[in-house]
């Protein structure tokens, strides 16, 4: 609430270092080191009243350490993390009556480059963070695929025993989803929503600096279940119950994991919202927004309604581990599909909620550089809508052979299928802006138009998996994990890529290398298909997924498939080498390269700390591109590119 | 607007990228070969859906190439193109279309759905029992088998039941799978149209020996299956520690009498072992099983010497506590650690005795 007050550009010292109050020092001073002891500190905290409980219960063993490290080490030193790196400080210091100041700029922006590793309320160091540490978490996941493409290069059991091996399969799915997907698309909405409303920052700054320390934490413990006795987390991303309940101590990290990314996740939706419905500048109505804004209004509705299901399934399925509840165990009457309904509520709505924010990017780079408005524009945002509605009502799609309720087979179907229209929409659309445009095909919009195939195959893959007799067949083979790398591969992390080439000027203020640019989508997009697109035809002959070994007549095929996926792999250091050196030393891009429209573009590459002197006014729709003399909107003061009134 | 020479160029395009979508379609055999009547219904809605899907395709790569080919510009190129904000006919014509061709597809589904989920008049009733991780089948309440042997021609009404997690029961050669649900009965109906040798296989991750829970399949005529359905009936009776109710009549043909018990402690070992499934993952030469999922039992002497118990105790363990002494090359916690509950302590003796003396040289 505080925080609203911070829009009003009241604050005439903006491009200053604000200097704190008082020096603490290195103990009490939020950052690693305080957040280091906070953290141990916590950890006792959670250890210790686990213990106390246990003891004064009489249980035994008192030193019960799979309870110590759910409490201490997943819940309490989290928390003690947060508090030390001082996510946390602002409101305590409120709580504990001591003088705050409500806009508080101590921790805003970035004039160094170490403030981007500390708690930062900057929208702009936020995004540039979510972006950073999800790619990191991208390295680690794509890791895991190799080396279980290592083991299923040839039949037999060559590298991992096949615990080993599940819990890779299960890691990277879990990697690829929840700290990496879903958080990449918030970081980049982070950097380029404020500023496209024509905003000074989110709504919230404080708790958008809190979602995002708290998507570490996720990642982290992800990463960690590889120590746990017994090894990761094998059970899928699915975590299906009762098996999940059954699991050794590792599935643990997957449950806490889950609800440390989603709280992440509902924090930032809840801060979309309230940005775009309240923070949108004078005169930028509903149908005035960029696309972009668009669909990360829809997907945050979708991720506030949605998360709190898998929340609710994760802690349902632990509970039946550490408490002994029967949610999901059929011995004590639970029922197990009730966990699988719970589940995919969540889960086929999180799917558009990893590719509505892509959709949004391909509609802002397919109007700009085809130099056209985008085609059916209102038409554009009712379909993202229709998605949002229909959505709900499809889950049970996924649960066609799992032995539900028959009747739901044929809704569920319809309402999958009918899916395929607002998104066919969508993809006729951008084909449409594409005709008769002035086509600048650069590294954006080819990794766009590369999207644009890449999510009609894994469509179209789809309508097969849709209709009920087909998916009977092709349920939980190889054809399905074709069909989700074909829309999160060649859907999501396309669109991200183009995200990140087409922002990358106006975060940096310097061009990535062009050349580099277009190698890397060519690699990409080549072994991206020699990779999945074999993964069909093994899938509907025979070979179930999630399977350490397989029958002999299925080596060649996935031989073919890890070596193109090793390929895949390299191809993405070229990314890395690209943006790397190209941050650091890269040409100045200027402050609009693409000669966009949208507002982001109307201001200095990397914008201002506080984005704008004087909030713009939005004066027309957000694609004129082609209308002679129209813009979008009028921006006055010293963040001005050229004069515009 | 729209330029004619563009257009044509379009729909070359199209007409090239539908031929090369349909060779790759039509070439690779994506399919296995149909051996049942559900995988045949499968098959027709796999085409019907193709067909349309190769439209969708060709329409989509052609606008891509051609816009790409036609109305490409140079980086230094500052025009913009012409402002075409949309066309109303249009976007109603690409909301409708689509609309009715899902649909379409939805129609054919539900019809093929409907037929696939009758298994017929004539039905034969198996059970499926599955478990990590392994099947085990039942015929007519009677004959247990670790192998999955049908007639042809005739309707299968399968019902599954799972004691532990779930699993999933797919033969890929005859497309129906379901799920099979620990606290739920499950069906599926499958009608054999080919003779031949399959493999059952596990689709549901159930644990670390998932991708070894398969069982042999093989369609027989339905003379052969009758046939092969008495011989298991008479070696077999009732499986032990069942309570099965039907142990008079298998079939509605009345049995002989008295072979339940007649060959004793051997036999009951015997029947064991092919009703508890060892045969789906050991080789053991005198039940002329050959799976090699765990380790052979033909050489349980050497073992037991090996680990330094007497045989007998030695293969009790192992059945009983599976993990307290490996074989070497395999894997902890594949093999079922619950046959100490699920058989009778008879059942259990009579098994151990039964590998440990026909080990004996």
């Amino acid at each position: 609430m505080t925080s609203v007050t911070g829009h009003e550009p009241q604050h005439a010292d903006h491009g200053h270092a604000p200097s704190p109050a008082r020096r603490r020092g290195i103990l009490m001073r939020p950052g690693y080191v305080r957040a280091l002891w906070c953290a141990a500190l916590f950890f006792l905290v959670g250890m210790y009243i686990v213990v106390t409980l246990r003891w004064l219960a009489g249980w035994d063993p008192v030193y019960q350490w799979e309870i110590i490290v759910l409490i201490a080490g997943m819940v309490t030193a989290p928390l003690g993390f947060l508090t030390g790196i001082g996510a946390f400080d602002y409101w305590l210091h409120w709580i504990s009556g001591r003088p705050t100041v409500p806009d508080d700029h101590a921790n805003h922006g970035a004039y160094r480059w170490q403030d981007y590793f500390k708690v930062n309320t900057d929208h702009k160091v936020i995004g540039v963070q979510y972006l950073v540490t999800t790619f990191f978490f991208f390295l680690a996941g794509g890791f895991l695929a190799m080396l279980f493409r290592a083991e299923l290069a040839q039949p037999g059991m060559q590298f991992f025993d096949t615990q080993t091996y599940n819990g890779l399969v299960s890691a990277h799915a879990t990697l690829m989803i929840f700290v990496f997907i879903i958080p990449a698309f918030a970081g980049l909405a982070n950097f380029a929503v404020p500023l496209m409303l024509g905003a000074p920052d989110m709504a919230f700054p404080r708790l958008n600096a809190l979602s995002f320390w708290m998507l570490p934490i996720a990642g982290v413990l992800f990463l960690a279940s590889f120590l746990a006795p017994g090894g990761a987390f094998a059970t899928g991303w699915t975590s299906y119950a009762p098996l999940a309940s059954e699991q050794p101590f590792g599935q643990v990290f997957f449950n806490m994991g889950v609800q440390w990314a989603g709280a992440s996740s509902i924090a930032t939706a809840l801060n979309f919202l309230v940005t775009i419905i309240t923070m949108r500048a004078p005169g930028m109505t509903f149908w005035r927004m960029p696309l972009l804004v668009w669909a990360n209004f829809t997907t945050s509705l979708l991720v506030v309604i949605a998360t709190p299901f898998i929340a609710g399934s994760q802690f349902f399925v632990m509970f039946d581990r550490v408490m002994s509840t029967s949610f999901f165990t059929p011995e004590n009457g639970g029922y197990v599909l009730g966990y699988q309904h719970i589940f995919w509520f969540y889960s086929h709505p999180a799917v558009y909620i990893m590719i509505l924010p892509g959709f949004g990017i391909i509609s802002e780079i397919i109007a700009v550089m085809s130099r056209k408005p985008i085609f059916g524009y209102r038409l554009m945002a009712i379909s993202l809508l229709g998605i949002l509605v229909l959505g709900f009502s499809v889950w049970a799609h996924h649960m066609f052979v799992a032995g539900m309720a028959d009747w739901l087979r044929v809704p569920m179907m319809i309402s999958t299928l009918l899916i395929a229209v607002p998104t066919g929409v969508k993809v006729f659309s951008w084909l449409a802006t594409l005709w008769e445009g002035k086509i600048h095909l650069n590294t954006p919009m080819l990794f766009a138009l590369g999207f644009v195939s890449m999510f009609v195959i894994g469509g179209l893959s789809g309508i097969y998996l849709a209709a009920v007799p087909i998916d009977i067949h092709a349920s939980d083979t190889y054809f399905i994990v074709a069909h989700i790398h074909y829309v999160l591969f060649g859907g999501s992390v396309f669109t991200i890529f183009a995200g990140i080439y087409y922002w990358f000027p106006k975060m940096t203020g310097r061009m990535y290398n062009e050349r580099l640019g277009k190698l890397h989508f060519w690699l990409t997009f080549v072994w991206f298909n020699v990779t999945f697109f074999p993964m069909h035809w093994v899938g509907l002959v025979g070979m179930p997924r999630r399977v350490a070994d397989y029958a002999g007549t299925f080596g060649a095929l996935n031989m073919v498939v890890t070596i193109a996926s090793y390929a895949l792999g390299a191809s993405v250091v070229i990314f890395m080498f690209n943006i790397i050196t190209s941050w650091v030393r890269g040409p100045i891009a200027g402050d609009n390269p693409w000669r966009a429209m949208t507002i982001e573009w109307q201001v200095t590459s990397p914008p201002p700390v506080f984005n704008f002197d004087e909030i713009p006014q939005v004066v027309g729709g957000p694609y004129e591109y082609g209308v002679p003399g129209a813009k979008h909107a009028v921006l006055k003061g010293g963040s001005l590119q050229e004069a515009r009134v | 607007m729209i330029r004619r020479g563009a257009l044509i160029k379009m729909g070359a395009i199209f007409v090239v990228s539908a031929i090369i979508a349909t060779l790759v379609a039509v070439l690779i055999p994506w399919l296995p070969e149909s051996a049942s009547e559900e995988m045949d219904g499968i098959i027709f809605t796999y085409w019907f859906a193709t067909v349309i899907c190769i439209g969708i395709f060709a329409l989509v790569a052609a606008v891509i190439i051609e816009a790409v080919w036609s109305f490409r510009v140079q980086p230094d190129d500052d025009t913009d193109g012409p402002p075409i904000h949309g066309h109303t006919g249009l976007e109603i014509a690409w909301t409708v279309v689509p609309a009715i061709l899902v649909i379409a597809i939805g129609v054919v589904s539900a019809v093929v759905l409907a037929q696939n989920a009758d298994a017929g008049d004539d039905a034969l009733e198996v059970k499926v029992f599955a478990q990590q991780f392994a099947w085990r089948f039942e015929y007519d309440g009677q004959v247990m088998s670790d192998e999955l042997v049908l007639p042809v021609d005739r309707g299968v009404e399968f019902r599954l039941e799972s004691a532990d997690v779930i699993h999933s029961f797919w033969i890929p050669e005859m497309g129906q799978k379901q799920d099979v649900v620990p606290g739920v009965q499950t069906e599926i109906a499958i009608t054999p149209t080919r003779t031949g040798r399959f493999t059952l296989v596990c689709t549901e991750l159930c644990g670390l020996g998932h991708s070894t829970m398969r069982a042999p399949v093989r369609v027989l005529e339905e003379q052969e299956f009758e046939a092969w359905l008495d011989e298991r009936a008479e070696a077999g009776g009732p499986p032990p520690g069942e309570e099965t109710g039907g142990e008079e009549t298998t079939g509605g043909e009345e049995t002989t009498g008295g072979e339940e018990t007649v060959g004793g402690a051997q036999e009951l070992g015997r029947t064991t072992f092919a009703d508890a499934g060892c045969g789906g993952c050991h080789a053991f030469e005198p039940a002329g099983t050959d799976a090699q999922i765990g380790p052979a039992l033909d050489d349980l002497e050497a073992a037991a010497q090996a680990a330094g118990t007497p045989v007998e105790e030695y293969v009790r363990e192992s059945i009983v506590e599976p993990n307290a002494v490996l074989a070497e090359g395999y894997q902890a916690g594949v093999m079922p650690s619950t046959y100490g509950e699920s058989l009778s302590p008879e059942a259990l003796d009579a098994l151990v005795a039964y590998l440990s003396e026909d080990t004996a040289p």
